[in-house]
């Protein structure tokens, strides 16, 4: 078959691409089409970040100083509460399974769209709607109660009219989160294609699956939560409001039985990219693939039960805080096997060093110590000194903007060609997934350090000893938005000037680069059938093509 | 009233930018057990980095290498391995950890009876009501005695953390909460708050002065305890140590609050625009509920205070004293 390529001429697509595939505002603000609503999420959270990143930057130039160099006491307070809300609810929870997920899940499965096209339209409404309401809150002022608002300070009258905006916001955005986890689980359940089994998904799948369940089972939780809330602060039901007889603590328990999951529904998806960008770029197949398809099922099940470990000192019980600690020491395990089966994956393969796998390389390291540290969190005797210091601040750093946006630059560079058509510049790349790691490192392990020496978190003014650990990280900020301006440059950049890309620019097994690409409206003018997960064997590089073939396609 | 507390702040937080000094009878203990999660973390990132790294440099795709080796698609045994080992480490530490984590909360009974302070968190600051009848904004306790306190808050969530102790507890409000500790070194150690409380959450600081002996401590609690003669002199003492004339000029100067020179009896105009004659009963609400009745021209920044009947009456007294002086 090696006349295969040579046969088809130029890459002239008798149909259009779904870019093309009608033209108009409204033929994207109404498209069904899960590429188009894929790609919209992507601006959408693009834009997030955007504000989301300014928001820390002004923080960050604050703290040069122990007195604080830049804002008010108050106006730090309501910047950090919007920097955490925007980065939370509106980029990197719905970055990888709504913006990529989106994308990349009916192409995996050979399907033409997710089960439920019109359902996901409206999650990305009731996104856009919960996005909305946030900048309302910013606008009417702002809110200063920290993302995780907690009571009484958060229902107090002097919170104003902002807060009760941001509930209401908090709400809208999960019930989209919850439609897209829905819209995946039935997607995945009922649109394999023939010859796909459930040990025959790509492990991307079996991620976004285990983040459906949490999203599914958790969300509602905050949903009602903020819904409490919101009814105590007009009505004084006494839920939460020591004042008329409700427990503040309650709503710790709420909050975090969705918001430590919540971790979850980010690093998950993370871990599902890092598994087939490892495997595609070591040109082998994935080492373990039932214990990594089945550590995701135990990390969505055992992580609904650690919630307690953010309250050690919140004066729960101590049977709950033991309890607590044990499990989620536990919890760590589903994580270890992953790690060291994607280092086995890498072991005597054949590892292609582009962007993706720099980042995903970058991703064992920041994740090791993002995970490793957690660790110091869910021992009770440790956690005592550390809870609520910049230890833990760094901490989920690390996890969640090391680890998650490590992974989600990984992924969005690995499917940029399926979903642009075009190649990115690899030099630009390789250069920003460099500075976004030493960026990175600079900005949160003096963070750490500043964390055992005493400074709390969600301070607006510290003491003057630790004046050279914020300096560090203030200066790491800016080398890691540049970065990350640098990535987002290559990328742009890559649509007016990249390179046309192939249908199979990495020689990656998956579906999705068996269509076109970009692909179609319709994804696949036949079901195709699936190949074996991770099934290298059969591709072959076609130097005319610049990608990769299967034997054996025309 | 920010200014006040900076000061005080500025001078008590001093931190060398390292581990803090260790200062209680668990500390050494804590330390340890976070220098073995310490070493055993540091061993699987060198592990991790060490691999990646070695992986990348050998395994290279390069010109002549450009086929992955045979290898295996998984290995039952290799990696029921890597879930047992870290699982058994984990299960090790959560011992060791639990082991001295009890030994934190239960506390050592050191020195007989506890020393028992009452803990009352409100935005910004700390109060500390000793036995022997001394309240004061800073604790006292003594070394090697166990320390029990019983934490409250009047408004929203505190957190009170003294790093040399390695001990934190949240005052929340509407429970007591208990607390104990055995100081080991005498000296004055700074206590931060660590919930997030609003706009001065960094400047709620505080310290701890321990005490090298019981003899010490009595002599302090001694000195500010003597009962007052009169309700007016109980009166003007709450006044001054509860911090009021950082707003509440005695000489008619405006300050962040109203004057309280001449106060009893006067006519106030309020923000919504009624007007009101001072009187005990007005008083009592402006200490309970500052909230409810904000005079016009000042921002309602009054912070709702605890205090005991006595005390009430005590100010009342003594603020109504003010005025019928020449
Ligand atoms: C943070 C500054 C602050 C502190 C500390 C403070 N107050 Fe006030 N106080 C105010 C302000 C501002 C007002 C006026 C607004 C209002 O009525 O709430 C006020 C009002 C009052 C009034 C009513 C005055 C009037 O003219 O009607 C009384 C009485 C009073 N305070 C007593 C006290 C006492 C007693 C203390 C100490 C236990 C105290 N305050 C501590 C700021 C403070
Ligand atoms: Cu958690
Ligand atoms: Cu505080």
């Amino acid at each position: 078959m090696t006349t295969a390529a040579a046969q088809l001429p130029a890459p002239e697509r008798p149909v259009p691409s779904y870019l093309e595939h009608g033209r108009g505002i409204r033929s994207w603000l109404f498209t069904l089409d899960h590429k188009r609503i894929g790609v919209m999420y992507l601006l959408a959270i693009g834009a997030a970040l955007l504000l989301g990143g300014l928001f820390a930057m002004v923080l960050r130039l604050h703290l040069w100083t122990p007195e604080g160099a830049l804002v008010s006491n108050d106006a730090y307070n309501k910047l950090f509460t919007l920097h955490g809300a925007v980065m939370i609810f509106l980029f990197i929870i719905p970055g990888i399974p709504a913006a990529l997920g989106n994308f990349v899940v009916p192409l995996q499965l050979g399907a033409r769209d997710l089960a439920f096209p019109r359902v996901n339209l409206l999650s990305f409404w009731l996104y856009v709607v919960g996005a909305a309401l946030f900048v309302v809150t910013l606008v009417a002022g702002g809110i200063d109660t920290g993302w995780t608002l907690y009571p009484p300070y958060s229902l107090e009258e002097a919170r104003g009219l902002g807060l009760l905006v941001a509930l209401a916001a908090v709400f809208v955005a999960g019930f989209s989160s919850i439609l897209t986890g829905l819209n995946f689980i039935a997607t995945i359940h009922k649109m394999r294609p023939p010859g796909m089994g459930w040990f025959g998904l790509p492990l991307f799948l079996w991620a976004l699956y285990a983040t459906g369940i949490i999203q599914v089972i958790s969300t509602p939780v905050l949903g009602i939560t903020a819904a409490m809330g919101f009814l105590d602060r007009l009505f004084h039901l006494g839920l939460f409001m020591p004042e008329y007889g409700g427990d503040p603590v309650l709503f710790q328990h709420f909050f975090w039985f969705y918001s430590h999951p919540a971790v979850y529904i980010m690093i998950l998806p993370a871990m599902g990219v890092v598994s087939e960008v490892v495997s595609v770029f070591s040109r082998k197949p994935i080492f373990g693939y039932r214990f990594i398809a089945l550590s995701s099922i135990a990390i969505a099940v055992i992580g609904f039960l650690v919630w307690g470990h953010h309250m050690f000192v919140s004066g729960q019980s101590r049977v709950a805080s033991l309890v607590f600690s044990f499990l989620t020491l536990l919890v760590a395990i589903p994580s270890a096997i992953k790690v060291f089966n994607w280092l086995a994956t890498m072991y005597r393969g054949a590892i292609v060093l582009k962007t993706p796998m720099v980042y995903v390389l970058t991703f064992f390291a920041i994740f090791g110590v993002g995970g490793l540290t957690g660790v110091f969190l869910g021992a009770l005797a440790t956690d005592v000194p550390l809870h609520d210091t910049y230890f833990v601040v760094a901490h989920f750093h690390f996890v969640m903007v090391g680890a998650v946006m490590t992974a989600f630059l990984a992924g969005l560079h690995y499917w940029w060609p399926k979903m642009t058509g075009r190649m990115y510049s690899e030099r630009t790349g390789l250069v920003s997934a460099a500075l976004v790691f030493v960026g990175f490192n600079l900005t949160f392990v003096p963070q750490f350090l500043a964390g055992v020496a005493g400074m709390p978190r969600r301070y607006a003014t510290y003491a003057p000893g630790l004046v050279v650990h914020n300096r560090l990280s203030t200066v790491g900020a800016f080398v890691l938005a540049l970065g990350l301006g640098l990535a987002l440059a290559g990328l742009l950049a890559s649509l007016r000037r990249g390179r046309r890309a192939p249908a199979n620019p990495w020689g990656a097994s998956s579906l999705e680069w068996a269509a076109p690409s970009p692909p179609p409206h319709d994804n696949f003018a036949t079901t195709p059938r699936a190949p074996r997960p991770y099934d290298y064997a059969g591709l072959r590089f076609v130097s005319e093509e610049e990608g990769w073939v299967r034997e054996g396609t025309p | 009233m920010s200014g006040h507390l900076a000061r005080a702040g500025g001078s008590l937080a001093a931190t060398t930018g390292f581990l803090p000094a260790r200062a209680s009878s668990v500390a050494a203990e804590v330390d340890w057990v976070f220098g073995f999660v310490f070493w055993v973390s540091l061993f699987f990132l060198g592990l991790i980095v060490g691999l990646t790294l070695l992986f990348v440099v050998r395994y290279r795709r390069r010109p002549g290498r450009l086929e992955p080796e045979d290898s295996p698609s998984h290995d039952t045994r290799l990696e029921l391995l890597w879930t047992l080992v870290p699982l058994a480490l984990l299960m090790v530490l959560f011992g060791l950890s639990t082991r001295t984590w009890l030994r934190m909360v239960r506390g050592d009974g050191a020195g007989g009876t506890p020393l028992e302070v009452r803990v009352t968190a409100r935005r910004w600051s700390w109060w500390f009501d000793h036995p022997g009848g001394r309240g004061a904004p800073e604790l006292h306790v003594v070394a090697n005695r166990q320390a029990e306190l019983v934490l409250s808050s009047v408004d929203v969530i505190h957190s009170l953390w003294v790093p040399e102790f390695r001990l934190k507890q949240d005052a929340v409000p509407g429970r007591f909460i208990r607390m104990s500790f055995t100081p080991t070194v005498a000296g004055s150690y700074p206590i931060l708050c660590t919930e997030y409380c609003g706009t001065d959450h960094s400047r709620m600081l505080s310290r701890v002065v321990v005490h090298p002996d019981q003899a010490g401590f009595d002599a302090w609690a001694r000195e500010g305890a003597a009962p007052a003669a009169s309700l007016v002199e109980h009166g003007k003492r709450v006044f001054a140590q509860r911090g009021c004339v950082a707003c509440h000029s005695l000489d008619g100067t405006r300050r962040l609050g109203p004057t309280v020179k001449g106060l009893w009896r006067r006519r106030e105009r309020l923000a919504d625009g009624t007007e009101i004659v001072v009187d005990d009963e007005y008083l009592r609400e402006s200490l309970v509920k500052p909230g409810a009745k904000v005079v016009a021209g000042f921002p309602n920044v009054m912070p709702p205070l605890v205090l005991e009947e006595r005390d009430l009456q005590g100010l009342g007294a003594y603020l109504q004293s003010l005025s019928e002086r020449p």
